[in-house]
């Protein structure tokens, strides 16, 4: 499996991010590439930029995004996530390809992580390194606006992890949200196998706007129930009635991680009216997996 | 169609809002009924300016896709035939910044900037004062021959290493801010100098030749010029001491690392000699033979020197010299050339003359004052070439002395303080990661302030004295 972490800088968030990104990767067996998307200079100035950028590498003096990467680099090694032997950070190992640069780290094993430099828009450079790449999922920090948030969740073509307001002093119980869409028991999966590394409990809720449960939604609840039972993972169901994104808003609370499957549906309605995975995004507190 | 398909065709609409909208305007424009006072073609290459404009500030797509796409409507609005439309795309200011360009490149490839780090040190010594004038001032007098990309490519280096030599322990962001801005104000500064400190002023002295037919040569720019650039330079590093306040009034750790670093590289070398003897020529040949043969093709004589002289391979050359600008920048002169052709520049200027209700006809200052905030505003948005290709034919038809509002719009496209989008100098320093948006809103404020009211006062007690110098007497 291939997980992509977004960063964004050096602050204590991305050191967050890096560190529930290595525990879930680790959970999953995954590989990690980190990525960092700079802002771009604009066209009309771009050579220009560029040749100051190769007059400062000759001074020794690199691209600031890879400042963030060496960071990145360097926290992952305290996290021990790299393998012992002893990896080197150089900048004389990157690599140019597709409009984006990639560190070689040559003595890795397995190529278990990656370091990966872009420049632009953070979705528009998302959706290209998928296109270079598969991902299973992808980790992202707390976008700026809710604009970003539904289009992050409704353009890329992977699961998505939103990290928000994430204490790895915590322990994070899983709010599994079930229902009757696709992906539904791939959510379920990544929430058992995500509960067996933090050790959380997991509430399975399934949420319906009529006292009548339909049978689309009690069998994925009762699948959902047999699933971690045969995984031994500790866990109760729940079926509430209610207006779903608020109760699984006001279920999870900031001490817990939501994990959700992905909308079925109309595309086009989803990009103007919107879905529960992308509505309980926008209003989550906690860190929130939506699965593809 | 699968929901894939769907995702891919909302994403490409989302991406590309500001072209459809930018097209639906355009044609929508088009099929309106245009005003009396100008004539079809003239409102269908004022469509095409609005459209321009539009696609530069927002970039749905690369820049040379603007340039052609200036081709392609100049031909489609029936405003020119194709060979027309081949033709005004070449002029003697398009090669020159093709010309400024690959010399660029050739230059930074020298390793002149060691050089440069050892002048400037032996220069202003350890104090910090010192250092901030002395960047400011030598990145503004080399800016106005080599371009203010090329110094600050050159001089960013120096200023991070000195940067990067400070003690480990405390921060220094101010200290940083007042290097890098030094750097970057001081280029822009300079770049107003002589024609060859940017794009923007040789396409003026292109737009003086079409609309005016007399333009300035190398030395006259200089005597109109240079007077603002060393006001600018010493109210630069005044303001910007004022902005930051250093957190060391001494780099004497810094300084001392600074010169064992660039003492490591030893003497100067053949090729940093031979380049700086091959822009002495082209210097030279600039100043006294520009009437003659064009800065253009001295720029290109230049470039072509470098090549043969072995200073620089083509495929490096071809690599890093942007042609999508060069190409951009000939789509717009070819614009105003059909503004001019079309009475779309003459119909514009009047539209402005009349908007300010009379005042402009009545007092020059206001005329000059509005040229001037009109510029800077439109650079720090947009660009300082950029704005001179588009605002250029305009404001040479709002009334005035010609020489007096090209050269005042061309000096006031610098004034790109405020963003870090306006000047390559300010882009460049901003991608160091080092300083913040908000640091140019600190210092580009003042220094912004005291430019504008420096024009100001240029504009009416230096150029009515000096004009009898130049071509336009």
């Amino acid at each position: 499996m291939r997980f992509l972490v977004a960063i964004k800088d050096t602050s204590k968030e991305s050191k967050n991010i890096l560190q529930i990104a290595v525990k879930i990767a680790s959970g999953f067996g995954a590989d990690i590439s980190v990525i960092f998307v700079g802002k771009k200079s604009r066209d009309i100035i771009a050579s220009e930029v560029d040749l100051a950028r190769k007059s400062l590498a000759e001074w020794n003096i690199y691209h600031p995004g890879l400042e963030v990467l060496e960071w990145a680099y360097q926290s992952l090694k305290e996290l021990n996530f790299l393998p012992e032997n002893e990896i080197e950070f150089k900048p004389e190992n990157l690599v140019e390809d597709k409009n984006r640069v990639r560190m070689v780290l040559p003595y890795t094993s397995g190529q278990k992580i990656r370091l990966i430099l872009r420049e632009g828009q953070l979705l528009e450079e998302l959706k290209k390194e998928l296109d270079f790449r598969e991902y299973e999922l992808i980790m992202v920090g707390n976008p700026k606006s809710n604009r970003n948030i539904h289009q992050i969740v409704q353009f890329l073509d992977s699961s998505i992890f939103i990290i928000k307001n994430f204490d790895p002093s915590w322990n994070y119980k899983i709010l599994l949200c079930v229902d009757d869409s696709n992906s539904t028991k791939r959510a379920v999966m990544f929430g058992a196998q995500i509960s067996k590394h933090f050790h959380a409990e997991v509430n399975v809720i399934t949420v319906s706007k009529t006292k009548r449960f339909g049978k689309g939604y009690r069998n994925a609840s009762r699948w959902a129930g047999k699933y971690l039972n045969l995984q031994k993972v500790p866990h109760n169901v729940n079926m509430i009635t209610g207006k779903p994104t608020d109760t699984f808003v006001k279920q999870a609370g900031s001490d817990h991680i939501i994990v959700m499957g992905k909308a079925k549906g109309n595309e086009f309605f989803k990009y103007f009216k919107g879905s529960k995975p992308i509505h309980t995004a926008q209003k989550a507190e906690c860190p929130i997996l939506i699965v593809q | 169609m699968g929901s894939k398909t769907i995702r891919a065709l909302l994403f490409w609409v989302q991406q590309k809002r500001w072209l459809l909208l930018i097209l639906f305007v355009g044609l929508t424009m088009y099929w309106l009924p245009y005003p009396e006072s100008i004539s079809a073609q003239g409102y269908r290459t004022f469509i095409i300016c609005v459209m321009v404009v539009a696609l530069i500030i927002t970039e749905p797509v690369p820049l040379p896709a603007v340039a052609l796409l200036i081709a392609i409507l100049e031909v489609a609005f029936r405003i020119t035939d194709p060979t027309g439309a081949a033709k005004s795309f070449m002029g003697d200011s398009v090669f020159f910044i093709m010309g400024s360009l690959m010399m660029a490149v050739a230059i930074v490839h020298q390793g002149l900037d060691t050089r440069l780090a050892l002048g400037i040190i032996e220069l202003t010594g350890n104090k910090v004062r010192n250092i901030v004038f002395g960047f400011t001032a030598i990145s503004a007098i080399l800016s106005s021959f080599v371009g203010e990309h090329t110094v600050v490519a050159m001089m960013l280096p120096v200023g991070l290493s000195l940067i990067r030599n400070m003690p480990k322990g405390k921060k220094i962001p101010n200290l940083t801010a007042l290097i890098l801005f030094s750097i970057a104000y001081g280029s822009t500064i300079g770049s107003i100098g002589t024609p060859s400190g940017g794009a923007r002023n040789a396409i003026m002295i292109e737009y003086w030749r079409t609309f005016t037919d007399t333009t300035l040569t190398y030395t006259q720019w200089i005597v109109m010029a240079y007077p603002v650039v060393l006001i600018g330079i010493a109210s630069a590093s005044i303001l910007l001491m004022f902005a930051f306040k250093p957190e060391y009034k001494i780099m004497d750790t810094a300084v001392r690392k600074l010169r064992v670093q660039v003492a490591k590289r030893g003497r100067i070398a053949g090729n940093e000699i031979l380049s700086i003897i091959i822009f002495s020529i082209t210097f030279l040949c600039w100043v006294f033979l520009n009437e003659k043969i064009g800065m253009g093709i001295i720029a290109i004589g230049g470039a072509f020197l470098y090549m043969a002289t072995g200073l620089i391979e083509w495929k490096q050359v071809s690599k890093e010299t942007n042609w999508g600008v060069i190409l951009l920048f000939a789509g717009a002169i070819s614009l105003g050339t059909h503004m001019k052709l079309t009475g779309t520049a003459v119909w514009l200027g009047e539209s402005v003359i009349l908007a300010t209700g009379g005042l402009m006809e009545q007092f020059e200052l206001f005329r000059n004052f509005i040229v001037i905030i009109m510029t800077t505003v439109m650079s720090n948005i947009m660009s300082s070439s950029g704005t001179i290709a588009v605002l250029g034919p305009i404001v040479l038809n709002m009334g005035g002395d010609p020489l007096f509002m090209g050269m005042s719009a061309a000096i006031a496209s610098a004034f790109g303080y405020f963003s870090a989008v306006a000047a390559p100098a300010c882009m460049i320093i901003y991608s160091s990661g080092l300083v913040k948006v908000t640091d140019f809103l600190k210092a580009g404020w003042r220094l912004g302030l005291a430019s504008i009211v420096t024009l100001l006062i240029i504009t009416q007690f230096y150029w009515p004295y000096v004009k009898w110098l130049t071509n336009f007497q």
